[in-house]
C-alpha cells in the first residue's frame, strides 16, 4: 500500500495518457499542482503514476447567482463553500507506471480503471519513482499543457520529499536530466530552472 | 597485501575505469571529436596528452593524441542567454549538458587484440566509443624499451615514469631536423641526441659548431656549465677540431686538431654559396668560374695580389673578356673577406679534409669549433660547404666502390648544420651540396641533422624529405607550417606545437618515433652524464671524471 492517509478521490475519465477524477470533500486540501499520484489499471497488475496538472471546480447556475449578489450573507457563503456538493475535479498526466518491481518511465499499456481510488504518492514510493528524473520526458512532451511549470512543480515536490541534506544533490541531478532533454531549447530550460529556484 | 596493489605491481596501475568521453564525430584525415564527460574538468585537459580509444564494435585499441580542446554549446543561443553569474543552479546544470567541452583527438596507432605491436591507423573507432586517458603502460607499450639503438630522449607530458625512446637507427637513416625559436633549447636537445648517436655507434657525426655549443663546456643563461660531447666521450669517440685555436684554448677546450683551408683549395662552387653574404651579383658570380679557369688554382691569391695589376688580368679586361668594374668589385669583396679569415692560408691545405675524413671513417665524431669565426656567417657557410662537398664526394666514391665490392660500405655519417636555412633556402637549395644530401636520403650513407630557428626559410622539397622532426616552441605561422610540410594530419598538431613551453619541451614526430609525441626533454645533468659514461652520478670518482679530463 502506498504511504498515504487515504485516497484523494476516484477516477471518472481516463486514457493511457492521462486520467481525471473528483476529489473527496475530505481531501480537498491534499492534491496540488505538480503532486504525484497513482491508480491501478483494470487488471490490477500495474500502478499508473501521474502528475496532477489541473484542479478545477465547475460552476452552476446557483453559484453564478450567488456570486452576482452584492451582499452575500456569511452564513450562505459558508454553507455554499463547505456543505454544498460542488465537485472539485483533478486531472493528472501519466508519467510512468510500476509493474511488479519495475518502474517504467513510459505510457502504460492500459489506463486505470474507472472509479479506481487515486492516492497521492509519498514517502518511499515517491522517492523511488523520482529517483531518476526520467519522468520529465513525458511531461515535456505533452502538448497543450504548461509543461515547464508542471515539470518544475513536480520536481519541487520530489525535492521536498527528500531529506534536507540530499536536496541540493537531487536538484542538480534532476536539473541535468532536464538540461539533457532541453539541450537544444534554452528558453524552455530557463523556464523550468527559473520556476525551480 | 590486497589484490589490487599486487596486480598493479605486475601489470601497472589499471586504466581509469571512467572514460574521459565518447567519440562523437570525425574522420581519419581530420581526427576525432570527443565529447568530454561532465565528470572531468576541461581545465585539467592538455594538448599533447595521449588517450586510448576502445573501438566499440571491434575492441581494437586506438592510440591518439589530444590536439585541441574546445568549448561547445548544444544551443547556439547560449552565447546570447548565458546564465547569470549568481545563478548557481543554472551554472551547475548547464555545465556538461548545455555547455560542454570537446577534445580533438588525432588517432595515430591501432592495436588489434591478436597483435603485440601497434601499427599506423587505417580506420577509426566508431561513434560513442569510449575514450580513456592513456596509462603509463599504454604509452610505454608504444615507445618500447631503451636499448642499444633506442635512446631515451624525454618523457611524455605528465608521465615522468615513461621513457620516450628515439629509434636512432631510423633517426640517422634519413635527414632529420631540430627546430625551435631562439632560446627554446635546440642546442641542448641536439647535444642530447648526438650523445645518443655517438654512444650507439650507429653513425659518425660531423658537427659544424657555429656557437661552440657541442664540443666542450657550454654555459646556459644562468651561467651554469654543461659538458660538451668531447668531455662525455673521453675515449676518442669525439674529436674537437677548431678553426680558431686561440678562442678554443681561451675557453679551455681540449682540441684534437686545427682546420685550415688553403686558398688554392677553394673552388668557385665554394665561393658561390657566399654570393648573397658577400653581395656578389649574378654576373660577378658567373665571372668567378671564368677567373678560376683562366687564373688556375691560385686564382684567389692572384685576385687579391697587391703587387700591382697582373698582366693576365689586364689582358682579360683589354680583350673584353671581363668588365673592369666586375673584376674590381670581385677583388674588393674578396679583399674585405678572405684576409680576415685566419683559417684560410696561402697554398694548399688539403690534408685537413683528409684528417676529418679519416676520423669519420674510423667512427670518430668530429666537432668543428668555429670560435670567433662563428660570428661571421660567411665563414660558417664557406667552411661547412667546403668540407661537406669534399667529404660527400668521398662517400659517393666509396659507396660506388662498395657497390662493385671493391671496398667496404662507408660508415653512416650525420652532418649537423646550424642556421640551415642559409644553406637550404629555395634560392640555393637546388644546387648546393646540402640540398643534394637532403634529397638523396640514405643513398650514400650521408644524412643531415638540420638545426634551425626558421624552418620556413628552408625549401619545401628539402623539408618534406626530413624524416624526423624534433620541434621546440615555434610561434610564427610560416615556420609552423613548414615544420609540418609533408606530414599527414598535421593541421591538428599545429595547435600542440604552438603551445609548447618555452623550455625543455619538444614535439617529436616522424621516422624515428612510432607516433608524434610531446616530450619534456631529458635533463642534461649529472644523471645524463652518468648514463652516457656508465659511471654512477653519485660516486666520488665519478665527480672528478665527469668534470675534468
Amino acid at each position: 500500500m502506498p504511504e498515504t492517509t487515504g485516497p484523494i478521490g476516484r477516477i471518472t475519465r481516463c486514457s493511457t495518457q492521462s486520467f481525471s477524477g473528483a476529489v473527496h470533500p475530505s481531501a480537498l486540501s491534499r492534491p496540488a499542482f505538480g503532486a504525484f499520484c497513482q491508480a491501478e489499471d483494470t487488471a490490477g497488475e500495474i500502478k499508473v503514476i501521474g502528475v496532477i496538472y489541473d484542479l478545477r471546480i465547475e460552476d452552476d447556475p446557483l453559484a453564478r447567482q450567488m456570486a452576482a449578489l452584492e451582499d452575500l450573507p456569511a452564513e450562505q457563503l459558508a454553507d455554499a463553500q463547505k456543505n454544498r456538493q460542488a465537485p472539485v475535479e483533478f486531472s493528472a498526466l501519466t508519467v510512468g507506471y510500476e509493474q511488479g518491481d519495475r518502474i517504467i518511465y513510459a505510457l502504460p499499456p492500459r489506463p486505470p480503471l474507472t472509479l479506481s481510488p487515486v492516492f497521492l504518492l509519498s514517502g518511499q514510493d515517491l522517492l523511488r519513482f523520482t529517483g531518476e528524473a526520467s519522468f520529465a520526458r513525458l511531461i515535456l512532451a505533452s502538448p497543450n499543457l504548461p509543461s515547464e511549470q508542471l515539470l518544475a512543480a513536480a520536481l519541487r515536490s520530489a525535492i521536498a520529499a527528500r531529506p534536507e541534506g540530499d536536496r541540493d544533490r537531487y536538484q542538480l541531478l534532476a536539473g541535468r536530466t532536464v538540461a539533457r532533454l532541453l539541450a537544444g531549447d534554452l528558453p524552455r530550460l530557463e523556464n523550468v530552472l527559473g520556476a525551480l529556484r | 597485501m590486497s589484490e589490487t596493489p599486487r596486480l598493479d605491481e605486475v601489470f601497472g596501475p589499471a586504466r581509469s575505469e571512467r572514460p574521459l568521453g565518447q567519440v562523437m564525430e570525425g574522420s581519419l584525415s581530420t581526427g576525432l571529436k570527443v565529447r568530454l564527460d561532465p565528470g572531468f574538468t576541461l581545465e585539467r585537459m592538455a594538448v599533447g596528452r595521449y588517450v586510448v580509444i576502445l573501438g566499440r564494435q571491434t575492441g581494437i585499441t586506438f592510440f591518439g593524441l589530444i590536439t585541441d580542446i574546445a568549448l561547445e554549446a548544444s544551443d547556439p543561443g547560449l552565447i546570447h542567454r548565458p546564465p547569470q553569474a549568481d545563478d548557481r543552479l543554472s551554472l551547475d546544470v548547464y555545465l556538461g549538458e548545455v555547455a560542454y567541452g570537446t577534445l580533438h583527438v588525432s588517432p595515430m596507432l591501432m592495436l588489434e587484440a591478436d597483435q603485440d605491436q601497434p601499427r599506423p591507423i587505417k580506420t577509426i573507432p566508431t561513434h560513442f566509443s569510449h575514450v580513456y586517458e592513456a596509462s603509463a603502460q599504454d604509452v610505454a607499450r608504444v615507445f618500447g624499451e631503451e636499448d642499444e639503438t633506442h635512446f631515451f630522449v624525454g618523457t611524455p607530458l605528465d608521465m615522468e615514469a615513461v621513457q620516450v625512446n628515439l629509434d636512432l637507427g631510423r633517426f640517422v637513416e634519413r635527414s632529420s631536423g631540430v627546430f625551435g625559436k631562439t632560446g627554446t633549447g635546440k642546442s641542448f636537445i641536439t647535444r642530447t641526441i648526438l650523445a645518443g648517436i655517438v654512444q650507439s655507434g650507429l653513425a659518425s657525426t660531423l658537427i659544424f659548431d657555429m656557437h661552440n655549443d657541442y664540443g666542450w663546456s657550454v654555459k646556459d643563461e644562468s651561467g651554469r656549465a654543461y659538458k660538451g660531447l668531447r668531455q662525455l666521450f673521453q675515449d676518442g669517440r669525439v674529436s674537437v677540431i677548431t678553426l680558431d685555436e686561440n678562442t678554443s684554448r681561451a675557453r679551455g677546450s681540449k682540441i684534437d686538431g686545427r682546420l685550415t683551408i688553403g686558398y688554392e683549395d677553394l673552388e668557385p662552387e665554394d665561393v658561390e654559396m657566399l654570393a648573397s653574404l658577400l653581395g656578389l651579383t649574378d654576373v660577378q658570380t658567373q665571372a668567378l668560374y671564368f677567373l678560376h679557369r683562366r687564373l688556375g688554382v691560385d686564382w684567389i691569391s692572384r685576385l687579391m695580389s697587391e703587387s700591382g695589376e697582373e698582366d693576365e688580368l689586364q689582358e682579360m679586361i683589354d680583350s673584353g673578356r671581363i668588365v673592369a668594374g666586375t673584376l674590381g668589385a670581385i677583388r674588393r669583396k674578396f679583399e674585405s673577406f678572405f684576409p680576415r679569415m685566419g683559417f684560410l692560408v696561402p697554398g694548399s691545405a688539403n690534408q685537413s679534409v683528409d684528417d676529418v675524413f679519416q676520423r669519420l671513417s674510423m667512427g670518430t665524431s668530429v666537432v668543428l669549433e668555429f670560435g670567433n669565426y662563428g660570428n661571421t656567417l660567411a665563414a660558417y657557410v664557406l667552411v661547412a660547404n667546403y668540407l661537406t662537398r669534399r667529404i660527400h664526394a668521398r662517400y659517393v666514391h666509396l659507396k660506388n666502390l662498395a657497390a662493385g665490392q671493391k671496398a667496404e660500405e662507408p660508415r653512416p655519417l650525420v652532418i649537423v648544420i646550424e642556421e640551415a636555412h642559409k644553406f637550404l633556402d629555395p634560392q640555393v637549395a637546388g644546387h648546393t651540396i646540402f640540398g643534394t644530401i637532403a634529397r638523396e636520403l640514405r643513398k650514400y650513407n650521408v644524412t643531415l641533422l638540420i638545426v634551425d630557428q626558421r624552418p620556413s626559410g628552408i625549401e619545401d622539397e628539402v623539408m618534406s624529405q626530413v624524416g624526423t622532426r624534433v620541434t621546440c616552441l615555434l610561434d610564427n605561422d610560416a615556420d609552423i607550417r613548414a615544420v609540418f610540410s609533408g606530414v599527414s594530419g598535421a593541421g591538428a598538431l599545429r595547435e600542440v606545437l604552438a603551445r609548447l613551453d618555452t623550455r625543455q619541451q619538444a614535439l617529436i614526430l616522424g621516422h624515428a618515433v612510432p607516433m608524434p609525441v610531446v616530450v619534456r626533454t631529458r635533463d642534461y645533468d649529472q644523471d645524463f652524464y652518468a648514463s652516457i659514461t656508465g659511471v654512477a652520478a653519485g660516486s666520488a670518482s665519478a665527480g672528478e671524471s665527469l668534470f675534468g679530463e
